[in-house]
């Protein structure tokens, strides 16, 4: 970034950014494609139709214009941050936009859908990106300046914008969620119509981070941290009243959770112990397993039918004894051999399952038809009625999961916190000090194998009574895979990373369905594309997002600190040498 | 005499042909700082290690207070011997605070449970350990922002920041690996003072260094290690005068190396670089000698 606001004048900055606002604005009110494409229509009204009714306006247009609008105020406003305003801002105009662009292209067959065809022409997608590069470029004249730190503000105050800030971020979740809807024959264009989407939420965020309010809000949740979690919790249980709250979206929801809490785990011991582990999946599925040979499935090899919270119980010490066993090799190998070691486990799971070791896994037919989980004759699978609200069915799993995800969250928070998270760190960082500094570290790296392990077979146990069956396809390296990059994407060692990583990874592959034969390719290049350029993670721990970017945990550029220390050695040892003198 | 904490005795040290120590001994008498030096390779680092229980020696033994040590850092650590190194080796992605707090990790008594259920019994011993962080951190001198990354501070308090992780592990026993390499004079001399102030505290010293001036100002008892051997033990003064150190660690007197070159000069074609003025080696004694106070 640094390399582009060297190469643009000062002078040229504001200029470029009320023209890239401008063509924004612009942008939105153009047509987009110059034909009907085959699957029908483009949504927002997005064929052939410039812009009429303003207020009808909805989508991905509706974005557009309102961020030209904020850019064009932004651009001639007093802000002390507007070059990092206007560069998320840029850079979710470019988003959409070529998402658009692409799509239509493809999907219309040439690139004449988005210029000119038969007479007609939709040129908003070309001047929607030239929009966002101009923002960009004038944002690097602009200059970006340090996040302005809001001030604090009375407890009761701030309670209040905690509160408008978790209600928007629900708000965010359940417009993420549903998005260009299910994707499937009703709605063809899902997939783009989800990206672009996720293009303005970036934008959205980078702005306000920009303004500083996301690091203010931030804060404020960290100094009042019962309250926000409280408020959190209710916000979750808050979802399936939302556009979000139908049947496939709590399932998809309930899904997201239950990886969200096994990458929280997973986290435990790539995150905070640094131990690569390939084969973690397994955990889960050795959950899973437990809990449906002891739910009193029809096709379990042992009859005994126990009680959801017993059997998740016993599969947690079960799954905890293999995490021991896995983790023992830890003691004498490190980095890529133990990389190897756990891969070998995970693969060795998945072939045992398949061959129906012991009867215990049903083979290639799986258990199937596992009973719900049912507390008090209430079934979870049914739908529920809940302040005068008709709920759909799934969503017992989902607050269940919510639940879960809440534990999982607690126990990692606790332990980074503790003498035993700290070891772990130290062991990740450097483990002969470490053990200078008198860790055991052999007994440290199994306690992290096992508490990983029992969080993974938890959320198995839950996994299989949603899905109903125990499938040892369900468990394979690719999700073992999934799962680390979900922990590497979101930013290793934050809470908020893992679950944003895991919703990133499994809601994708939902809404991209449309683009089934290019599904693992986007999903590869996606990663590749935020591992180049945000190697931090999305969410980073805060002194790791230090260290990737550059920055001082304060946000200052590390070349300046340092430098700053170099002048004043040099001016000490002057001064020393005057002094001798 | 006082008490002797640490006592070396015999260690013999061989890596599969090469004796890398041979027979040496150290005695570290309670509260003193002791010195050791000796030119590259003389096997300092080594001797460090088997104190430290990273090597066990092939002969000989390490006691402290009387108890022979065990052959595992961690357990060293626990017996009262804390280290720092020879590059300075911190959690670089830690906070200053968190460095300490690993320190304090063997003092802390928090279990799995305790770690995961945060009652009151734990946070107490959190808060203790917070303040005793802080207290250690404001004892050498670290008085900046504790949340700062560890890899982010400047040189010199990156060293201080490693004394104070050591002394959270409250040792009988210090070992500082060069604490002052790549430091200037004031920062040298701070260092000085601050491990006067870890003595004064009860807690012994063992220094290995490069810088003689540095050492003999510090240190009650100085030993001189060369080729794996004890060449010279001793009170500094000593220690500085003995010719036999001199010549093993700096090389010939100048008036030897004088003759020699003369006597040389008599026989055959003196070589250009003998002869010169500002010849290396008679020019690193004239320093030695300056610098002694």
């Amino acid at each position: 970034m640094s390399r582009l606001t060297a190469m643009v004048p000062r002078t040229l900055g504001r200029p470029l950014s009320a023209i890239g606002g401008l063509l924004l604005l612009i942008a939105a009110l153009l047509p987009w494609a110059t034909f009907v494409l085959n699957e029908g229509a483009y949504p927002e009204k997005s064929t052939l139709q410039f812009f009429d009714a303003p207020f009808e306006l909805t989508g991905f247009r509706w974005h557009l214009l309102l961020f030209g609008v904020a850019a064009l105020v932004v651009t001639f406003v007093p802000l002390p941050s507007k070059g990092r305003v206007l560069r998320a801002v840029g850079w979710g105009g470019l988003a959409i936009s070529l998402v658009n662009a692409v799509f239509i292209t493809s999907e219309g067959g040439g690139i004449g859908a988005i210029t000119a065809a038969d007479g007609n022409f939709a040129f908003g997608s070309i001047v929607g990106f030239i929009g966002g590069l101009a923002l960009i470029f004038g944002s690097a004249g602009i200059g970006l300046a340090e996040i302005p730190r809001l001030p604090d503000l009375p407890r009761v105050v701030e309670y209040l914008v905690l509160l408008v800030a978790f209600a928007a971020t629900l708000w965010l979740v359940s417009e993420t969620l549903t998005a260009g809807g299910s994707a499937g024959v009703s709605s063809p264009y899902a997939g783009a119509v989800f990206l672009a989407f996720l293009g303005m939420a970036g934008g959205l965020l980078g702005a306000l981070h920009g303004v500083g309010v996301t690091g203010w809000i931030s804060q404020m949740s960290e100094r009042h941290r019962a309250f926000s979690v409280i408020v959190l919790l209710v916000c979750a249980a808050a979802l399936p009243f939302t556009s979000a709250g139908t049947q496939y979206w709590m399932n998809v929801a309930g899904t997201v959770g239950i990886y969200a809490a096994t990458a929280i785990g997973l986290n435990i011991v790539v995150g905070l112990a640094g131990l690569l582990d390939l084969g973690y999946v397994a955990f889960m599925g050795i959950g899973a397993f437990v809990s449906a040979n002891l739910s009193g499935a029809a096709a379990a090899k042992l009859g005994i039918t126990l009680p959801f919270p017993v059997a998740a119980v016993i599969a947690a010490v079960i799954v905890g004894v293999f995490g021991v066993i896995v983790g023992s090799p830890t003691l004498r190998v490190r980095g890529d051999y133990l990389a190897i070691v756990t891969l070998a486990f995970g693969e060795i799971f998945t072939r045992s399952a398949q061959n129906n070791v012991g009867d215990l896994t049903g083979g290639a037919n799986a258990i199937p038809s596992i009973p719900p989980i049912a507390v008090g004759g209430l079934q979870f699978n049914e739908p529920i009625d809940l302040f005068g609200t008709k709920l759909p069915s799934g969503v017992m799993y989902y607050f269940l999961i919510t639940l879960l995800v809440a534990l999982v969250m607690a126990v990692f928070a606790n332990l980074k916190n503790s003498r035993i998270g700290r070891a772990w760190i130290a062991i990740r960082e450097d483990e002969d000090v470490a053990r200078a500094m008198g860790i055991k570290t052999g007994k440290m790296k199994i306690l992290a194998f096992l508490t990983g392990s029992m969080l993974a077979g938890l959320a198995g146990a839950v996994f299989a009574h949603k899905l109903g069956t125990a499938s040892y396809d369900a468990f394979t390296f690719l999700q073992s895979v999934t799962l680390l990059a979900a922990v590497i994407l979101g930013g290793m060692g934050s809470i908020p990373g893992a679950v944003m990583g895991a919703a990133l990874l499994f809601v994708l592959p939902e809404k991209l369905r449309e683009f089934e034969d290019y599904r693992l390719l986007l999903f590869g290049l996606a990663l590749i594309l935020i591992m180049r350029f945000r190697p931090q993670g999305l969410v980073p721990d805060r002194l790791r997002r230090a260290e990737f970017a550059g920055e001082t945990p304060d946000g200052k550029p590390i070349e300046e600190v340092e430098e700053q220390a170099v002048l004043e050695h040099e001016h000490e040892l002057e001064s020393s040498k005057g002094s001798k003198a | 005499m006082t008490e002797t904490v640490l006592e070396a005795s015999g260690v013999t040290m061989i890596f599969g042909g090469l004796t890398a120590l041979n027979d040496v001994t150290m005695t570290l008498g309670e509260g003193r700082i002791v010195g050791l030096i000796g030119p590259n390779g003389a096997g300092k680092t080594t001797f460090f290690n088997c104190l430290t229980g990273l090597y066990t020696p092939t002969r000989g033994s390490v006691r402290l207070r009387g108890a022979e040590l065990p052959s595992d850092p961690a357990k060293v650590t626990v017996a009262g011997i804390a280290r720092t190194f020879q590059n300075v080796r911190l959690f670089p992605n830690m906070s200053v605070l968190e460095n300490v707090l690993v320190g304090r990790h063997i003092q802390m008594k928090q279990g799995p449970v305790a770690s995961l259920l945060h009652g009151p019994g734990f946070r107490r011993s959190e808060r203790a350990a917070r303040a005793r962080s802080r207290e250690l951190l404001e004892f050498v001198g670290l008085t900046g922002d504790e949340s700062t990354a560890a890899r982010n501070l400047p040189y010199g308090d990156q060293r201080r920041l490693e004394i104070a992780r050591a002394l959270a592990t409250e040792p009988a026993v210090l070992l500082l690996d060069e604490p002052t390499a790549g430091m200037n004079p004031q920062e040298t001399e701070a260092a000085r003072q601050l491990i006067f102030r870890i003595r004064d505290t009860g807690v012994s010293v063992v220094v290995i260094e490069h810088d003689t001036k540095f050492i003999f100002s510090l240190c009650d008892s100085v030993s001189v290690l060369v080729q794996g051997e004890v060449l010279v033990e001793g009170p500094p003064e000593t220690v500085r005068d003995d010719p036999r150190v001199i010549e093993a660690y700096l090389g010939k007197p100048r008036e030897e190396v004088e003759a020699e070159v003369a006597e040389a000069a008599t026989t055959v074609m003196p070589r250009y670089s003998d002869t010169q003025a500002g010849d290396p080696k008679t020019e690193v004694i004239d320093r030695y000698r300056e610098d002694q106070p």
